[in-house]
């Protein structure tokens, strides 16, 4: 059996499952921002994956605008984490209480 | 031959190469091939080299996340001026000037940091 | 390549850059207020100048047209009366003045490449421009409370935005490209309609715009970052990401899916329901009146919501006209609250108890902007409501549009309570309010607008209705 563009897809959709679960799941708040990058990287493979069965080039680019925007977003994340990891001294999600969900 | 096929060499291959890499000493060891002396420098982290110093598990210096935060915007720039360096004799002038104004933006934020005295070590 | 075109987002990104540069090398931070208003001004102008063109640049990833052109000016409106209403609350954070007016700055560029990019990687990016910036500003104060809404803010919008780069791919893999005039063409040549992929693909781009406007069930984020994020911040993100939000939906939505338009109309029209009962049932029931307009601001996206199922060009004006008046309505609310709360230095429902006796001319304007968000006449919000509701009539939305006349009916009893607590409530203190000619200049614009809609709709509805038929004629 080849390999193709369906087991790209199916890689992709698990990969983006297991990335939901470790956001909804995981209460460290620099875990959930980790799995927030596999949810991202699922997309990244799916978009490469179209790009590549389907012989149009857009989804690479498509795929490095993703890359730059979520090392940004990583970046304010993990500083704003910093920020509240002084205030409160730790950095589990369910113990952001201030203010109740 | 299709492409699973390969896949399932690989596999095997690497698990081969793992397995054999465990049980030769242990093999070798059972068949006294090998004597059995230990002593205290055997069991240090690193036999000849540096003497280590406290744990392995420590706390690092939050500063240094300020560091790594600038690489990463830093670093992940390059991702747009590789395919750009490649194109540039089809994009012409204006790609250039595109990249010039990306680039100053960038510089921006640099001198921001810059200013802010986020390089210094405090 | 005409870069006239995009004059209006460069001449703000440059003032956005130039307000931090200045920051670094200039004593007088007074000015750095100053430099950003010009710049919102100028960006205004250039904005106007380019009305009545439609054309497009950028390989087509660029569109010029009314509808772009409207918008911008909603959200360059809204940026310039945040601006000139944070100048005293910016104390709290006077050592990062500049790093506020830029970010609010940069995250109007990005909400005016929102209303006006017609292609997939460019929506991305600009959605994340006015993302990242607004996730900063939330968490601006630095104090437990604020980093708090600052960090639910980032996990939650980042986990939106991962739901709707899937949904897109989907939609790119089954069209084969991200321009969406071509996606639309696709759509109709292929015989991909109704497909589960494409179906699947719609879904994912629901819920990850849902996220942005606000609507149940992606609204969790809503009370905490409005709680906790600085006020000025509050008010700019219940108004103009809000708007933002559906000025994208409308871009993807009529002009991408259009074709697709049965199978999404139905889910906004549920989403719709629900959004609207839930923001205004949880609301009857909040002490703190930030997190009351919260919840109020849920509720509001609802009726906004019917003009998206509707899916008509009345429709699509009535979104643009609602959206302008609720802009104007809830930042006279919120300027109202940030003149009070700075002095008493609580947002609880209690304390407001007899502000008019202290505050009289605060009390006043939050009151009719309270009344204007209920609906009554001769406000904007009235008028607003009495013409989405018609549009989503003539669309064969009866069902849902008595659900929502039925909300405005309960949502008038948690408005007016405020108003009867201000009003009729023994004061707490015999100290009079003041507030700084910035708020005072602000509020009376809002006041004024919100009077001025509700009696003559017809100056801004023309405007809106030429902007709508962009998409249908």
């Amino acid at each position: 059996m080849a390999v193709g563009l369906e087991h790209f897809l199916v890689l992709s959709a698990v990969l983006f499952a297991i990335g939901l679960y470790g956001v909804l799941a995981k209460r460290n708040a620099v875990v959930i921002l980790m799995s927030i990058e596999i949810m991202l990287t699922a997309v990244n493979i799916a978009m490469v994956a179209f790009s590549r069965y389907g012989q149009f080039i857009t989804g690479q680019v498509f795929v490095i605008f993703i890359m730059v925007v979520a090392a940004a977003e990583v970046a304010v994340g993990l500083a704003l984490i910093i920020a509240i990891y002084r205030s409160k001294k730790t950095v589990d999600s369910e113990k952001f209480d201030l203010m109740k969900w | 031959m299709d492409n699973f096929g390969y896949i399932g060499i690989f596999l095997i291959l690497s698990i081969g190469f793992a397995a054999t890499m465990i049980l030769l000493p242990v093999t070798l060891r059972l068949l006294h091939i090998v004597p059995r002396k230990p002593n205290p420098t055997k069991y240090t982290t690193y036999e000849c080299g540096m003497e280590t110093i406290g744990k392995s598990q420590v706390r690092f210096n939050f500063r240094y996340y300020y560091f790594a935060l600038l690489f990463v915007i830093f670093d992940i720039q390059v991702v747009f001026l590789y395919p750009w360096a490649v194109e540039l004799s089809q994009l012409k002038l204006f790609g250039l000037v595109a990249m010039m104004v990306f680039v100053l933006i960038i510089m921006v934020g640099f001198v921001y940091a810059w200013k802010k005295g986020v390089l210094k070590w405090k | 390549m005409d870069l006239y075109l995009l004059s209006p987002e460069i001449s703000l990104l440059a003032t956005a850059l130039a307000v931090i540069l200045l920051d670094l090398f200039v004593k007088e931070k007074w000015i750095l207020g100053w430099v950003s208003v010009t710049g919102v001004i100028v960006s205004a102008i250039f904005a106007l100048s380019l009305w009545g063109r439609v054309e497009t640049s950028f390989g087509g990833a660029l569109a010029v047209d009314q509808f772009s052109i409207f918008f911008s000016l909603l959200f360059l409106g809204i940026a310039a009366l945040i601006l000139i209403s944070s100048t005293e609350y910016s104390r709290k954070f006077a050592a990062f003045r500049a790093e506020y007016y830029a970010l609010v700055l940069l995250a109007t560029t990005g909400m005016m490449l929102l209303a006006s990019t017609r292609e997939l990687i460019s929506i991305f990016v600009a959605l994340e421009l006015t993302g990242i910036s607004l996730y900063v500003l939330a968490g601006f104060l630095k104090d437990a409370k604020s980093s708090e809404a600052g960090l639910k803010y980032l996990l939650l919008g980042a986990v939106a935005s991962a739901v709707l780069l899937y949904g897109m791919a989907l939609v790119y893999g089954l069209t084969g490209t991200t321009y969406l005039d071509e996606i639309a063409a696709a759509i109709s040549s292929q015989g991909i309609l109704g497909s589960p992929a494409l179906l699947m693909g719609i879904v994912l781009l629901v819920a990850g715009f849902g996220f942005k406007i606000a609507a149940v069930p992606f609204q969790m984020w809503v009370p905490d970052v409005y709680e906790g994020a600085p006020t000025p911040v509050t008010a700019y993100l219940s108004v103009a990401s809000k708007a933002a939000g559906f000025a994208v939906i409308l871009r993807i939505f009529y002009e991408a899916l259009g074709p697709a338009s049965l199978d999404w109309g139905m889910i906004f029209a549920v989403l719709a329901a629900i959004t609207m009962t839930i923001g205004n049932i949880v609301a009857l029931t909040q002490k703190n009146i930030k997190r009351m307009l919260a919840y109020s601001s849920i509720a509001q996206a609802g009726y906004i919501m019917i003009g998206l199922a509707a899916f008509t060009a009345e429709a699509s004006s009535a979104i643009m006209f609602f959206l302008a008046c609720y802009a104007l309505t809830n930042l006279g609310a919120f300027i109202a609250i940030i003149a009070i709360s700075n002095k008493i230095n609580s947002d609880e429902i209690a304390d407001y108890s007899g502000m008019v006796r202290r505050a009289p001319l605060f009390a006043l304007a939050l009151a009719l902007c309270l009344i204007s968000l209920t609906g009554i006449p001769p406000t904007a919000g009235f008028m607003a409501k009495i013409y989405i509701f018609s549009a989503g009539v003539n669309a064969d939305l009866l069902w849902l549009v008595i659900i929502a006349v039925i909300n405005s009916v309960i949502s008038a009893y948690y408005y007016l309570r405020v108003v009867r607590v201000m009003f009729l409530g023994e004061p707490l203190s015999e100290e009079r309010v003041h507030a700084s000619s910035g708020l005072r200049i602000a509020l009376a614009i809002t006041c004024l607008g919100v009077l001025l809609l509700g009696i003559y709709p017809w100056i801004l509805m023309k405007y809106s209705e030429i902007a709508a038929i962009t998409f249908l004629p």
